[in-house]
């Protein structure tokens, strides 16, 4: 078994830097600058995000021969996938969707790069975006896509919004200046636009969806045409199998493969088939799949940057955890490395106190961490003894390991295991005192340490109120609304160290997935700072086209 | 006790009113919410949904209106025979239910019939032979095999003749986009495959439930061996074979009746579970991903097909019990 190399991101601090010099300088020039090989002009960017201003490619060492199919063994059936009827509990539909439609912006995996849209401008004062969508670009019946379709689609998102990324910010969607732009006003500066909406929210045929008045019900025909590689050829919601058929006459390049197949497999047997030979592609969370391949077996182990993380929910509004020596406590107390080497079977990766992952572009190195030091713990709580009640899902293994841990500084566990929803639930009402909690999407634009604590939103971060800090409340406001890339990885930064300090969440650890993947058929690719809003898939649509 | 066939029906009539309302109760009594279910695998993302928009999609679903008018909305809708939409997977709850349905009925009934048929085969052979090596064998061997719950079994076909042997595939109702062409011959193409994915789960379900039968028909016919009447039947030098089949099964009839129409609660219980292990595309499988999203116009659909499937059972159970009894029949106290 071959463990494949992925590109360092260690590289990607100075991309950070190197990008967001790049971009501000962009900005400064009004985003007028050709694109090598006599492309249109490149994209302006306005945020800290890295900008392409090259044509985007597949990764390097890519098949360059077409195949017949890859086969997907993936864990739900996600709906009928139109933005309006997939499936938003996880990420599985809006990756799925990605491979159908297109979006203004997209990633690859060094940065944000023109998509529908071959350049954009942002309005100084960050309240407005014009974008010059690419000509030529059709839709799967082979109309063309126009900046009507971009038009229409921001307009029709906000009576029926997509779930996986709605669009509250857009005040205004209409024709831009010139002929083929779109101009979008926002309600306040948003500097994750790009990244976040732009590169999300999926683009609609106008001629499809203008004449339906309710799209979670709409069974039309035409309902999955989307401009995107791959077209909808069977949907079995029964089996939750997709089988897409490659898009010939795509306009960003033809696709490599001719199909694109993904169905449901239980988690136990899901790697088995792929070593059987009736998938090439699928995921497991556990490291110790790379002992399951044969030395001389063709597969491959990929194993994405640390995107996912576990991390404990402290309610900094019930007593013992609204003293900040109590949390500081816990993440002394807790040997972070040996849980996350137990539990993923691979090596850890402890977290960082500042919640943003290593290995990913916002990161800060420098803040103070917590190593495992009982004795630490101990002085911090000043021998006082403490009962905490732990909401855990029921197959958690952390409680386990965290509870004789705990116990040797004074603080009796109480582990009360409850389904997902009902975790959410008791989260949301802020009906807890500590909870574990383990997901994806902290690896792209870092808004989500603003909304987390913001309470504007119904997610299982955000209510409940569990941590008010007024500067980190005041620095989410501003990193949300600064458009100047060096000033937004200040405040970034800073929001880490408050958070450190304060630690309203204790990171266990980072965690990476383990794709494994037939290489004759597949090549996995990094997207820069995960796919969309920090999604670990390595099947970014830029892996299957030509370039 | 007298039985009036008319009663009894009205009795059903009303335990199903019953059932209706805790179908409708049970999935709000839930704690969490269908729109933040949480997620799977920890693959939940960190997504925003903001409130506005969480708001339009919950008044989308009605699930902002009081309880009372969600109830009484969900029983005028019922009424004209619609079972709403799937908030998890937006797709009428019908054509879910009807996708799966077969599924779950082919795995149920094949179960079924394997363990009454094979169940009753031993028992049989158990009760006849009572007090010896081969009764205790069996006695001993079903009471194994009802202390293993069905997913345990299922995963242990699934490691000896999937992963092991390969000879049955690891998961799934069916291949996956197999072609199975045109024509009479695809029909058995796609039948034989069925079977084929159907094989392992409908073993494992009906291992589970073989020592039920078994125990009955053992201890029924190990009761009949004193009777007169088969002394009789004996003496008169018939075959014991003719004496098994034709004197003795017969007696079995009621008991078996009954406790089959017990089984088939149990059955579909069981049926959730090796689904969910078998990957089959069934009422089980829904059943799981919907308790999981909260969703709750699936799991009304799915606890009324289920409970109401029930009740019939037992409904035509007991009206068959009336005809083959009569004893119980009308006349008779």
């Amino acid at each position: 078994m071959v463990r494949v190399t992925r590109r360092r991101l260690l590289h990607r601090g100075a991309l950070l830097t190197g990008g967001a010099a790049a971009s501000a300088m962009l900005a400064r020039c009004g985003g007028s600058q050709a694109q090598e090989g006599g492309a249109p002009p490149a994209a302006t960017s306005t945020t800290g995000a890295p900008i392409s201003v090259t044509t985007p490619t597949a990764p390097a060492g890519s098949p360059a021969q077409a195949t017949d199919a890859v086969r997907f063994a993936w864990w739900t059936d996600v709906g009928y996938p139109t933005p309006f009827q997939v499936s938003t509990t996880g990420p599985g539909g809006a990756v799925l969707l990605t491979l159908i439609y297109d979006t203004l912006t997209w990633k690859n995996e060094e940065a944000i790069i023109p998509w529908l849209a071959e350049r954009w401008e942002a309005a100084p004062d960050g309240m407005a975006y014009t974008f010059w969508l690419v000509t030529g670009a059709t839709w799967h019946d082979g109309q063309p896509l126009t900046a009507s379709d971009a038009v229409f689609s921001f307009q029709y998102y906000r009576d029926h919004p997509y779930r996986w990324m709605a669009t509250p910010m857009v005040a205004s969607a209409e024709d831009g200046p010139d002929d083929g732009s779109v101009h979008i006003t926002l309600t306040q500066p948003y500097a994750a636009f790009l990244e976040e909406i732009a590169g999300i929210v999926p683009i609609v045929p106008r001629h499809v969806w203008e004449p339906v008045a309710d799209p979670t019900t709409y069974e039309g025909a035409d309902r999955a045409i989307g401009s995107g590689p791959f077209t909808l050829a069977a949907y079995d919601s029964a089996a939750g199998a997709y089988r897409l058929e490659a898009n010939e006459g795509y306009w960003r390049g033809r696709p490599r493969i001719r199909e694109w197949q993904q169905f449901t497999v239980p988690a136990e047997a899901r790697i088995q088939v792929v070593q059987q030979g009736n998938a090439d592609l699928s995921l497991s969370a556990d490291a110790s799949v790379e002992t399951l391949i044969a030395d001389d077996s063709p597969l491959r182990v990929f194993a994405t940057a640390p995107l996912s993380l576990v991390r404990l929910v402290c309610n900094t509004e019930r007593a013992p955890l609204n003293r900040r020596e109590v949390r500081q406590a816990i993440a002394y107390a807790l040997d972070r490395a040996r849980i996350a080497e137990t539990v993923t079977r691979g090596p850890a990766i402890v977290g960082s106190a500042g919640v943003v992952p290593p290995e990913t572009p916002w990161f800060n190195p420098s803040l103070p961490q917590y190593p495992y030091d009982p004795e630490r713990a101990r002085a911090l709580l000043g021998g006082q003894q403490y009962t905490i009640e732990l909401i855990a899902d029921t197959g958690a293994r952390e409680p386990d390991l965290m509870t004789p841990m705990l116990a040797a500084v004074g603080i009796t566990l109480d582990v009360k295991r409850v389904d997902a929803p009902t975790r959410t639930h008791l989260l949301s009402e802020g009906a807890f005192q500590l909870a574990l909690t383990s997901h994806i999407g902290v690896g792209g634009d870092p808004d989500y340490l603003r909304r987390w604590y913001a309470g504007e939103e119904a997610n299982t971060f955000a209510q409940g109120s569990i941590f008010r800090h007024d500067e980190y409340a005041r620095l989410g406001e501003e990193a949300a609304a600064t458009l100047d890339p060096e000033r937004r990885r200040q405040i970034v930064f800073r929001m880490q160290e408050i958070l450190a300090e304060e630690l309203p969440t204790i990171v266990l650890y980072h965690r990476r997935f383990y794709w494994v993947y037939d290489p004759r058929v597949f090549t996995p690719m990094e997207t820069w700072g995960g796919l969309m809003n920090g999604i670990p898939f390595p099947n970014n649509k830029l892996t299957l086209i030509e370039g | 006790m007298r039985r009036d066939p008319a009663r009894l029906l009205a009795r059903y009539l009303l335990l199903a009113a019953a059932v209706v309302l805790l179908n409708f109760l049970i999935p709000r009594l839930l704690p969490g919410d269908p729109l933040d279910p949480g997620g799977a695998e920890g693959m939940t993302a960190a997504t925003p949904l903001p409130a506005e928009a969480r708001a339009r999609i919950a008044d989308y679903y009605g699930l902002n209106e009081p309880l009372g008018r969600q109830l009484t909305d969900y029983l005028g809708d019922l009424a004209r025979g619609d079972l709403g939409w799937s908030i998890a997977q937006p797709a009428p709850v019908a054509r879910l239910i009807l996708e799966r349905l077969p599924w779950t009925l082919a795995l149920m009934l094949t179960a079924l019939a394997l363990s009454t048929l094979l169940g009753t085969a031993l028992g049989l052979l158990a009760g006849w032979r009572a007090g010896r090596p081969l009764d205790r064998a069996l006695v001993s061997l079903s009471g194994a095999l009802s202390a293993i719950p069905e997913f345990l079994i299922g995963i242990g076909l699934l490691a000896v003749f999937s992963v092991g042997l390969g000879w049955f595939p690891l998961m799934g109702g069916r291949t996956v986009f197999a072609a199975y062409g045109d024509g009479p011959g695809a029909t058995v193409h796609r039948l034989s495959d069925a079977a084929w994915h159907l094989a392992l789960p409908a073993t494992a379900l009906a291992l589970a439930g073989i020592a039920g039968f078994l125990l009955l028909a053992r201890d029924t016919t190990a009761g009949l061996r004193g009777e007169s009447w088969l002394t009789v039947a004996r003496a008169k030098g018939l075959p014991v074979r003719q004496v098994v089949l034709r004197h003795a099964l017969p007696n079995l009839a009621l008991p078996l009746l009954t406790f089959f129409s017990l089984r088939l609660g149990a059955v579909l219980g069981g049926a959730l579970v090796v689904e969910r292990v078998f990957g089959i595309p069934g009422l089980g499988l829904l059943a799981f991903q919907a308790v999981r999203a909260r969703d709750y116009p699936v799991l009304q659909a799915e606890f009324l097909l289920a409970s109401l499937g029930v009740l019939l059972a037992n409904l035509l159970a007991e009206l068959a019990y009336l005809r083959l009894d009569p004893r119980r029949g009308a006349g008779h106290g």
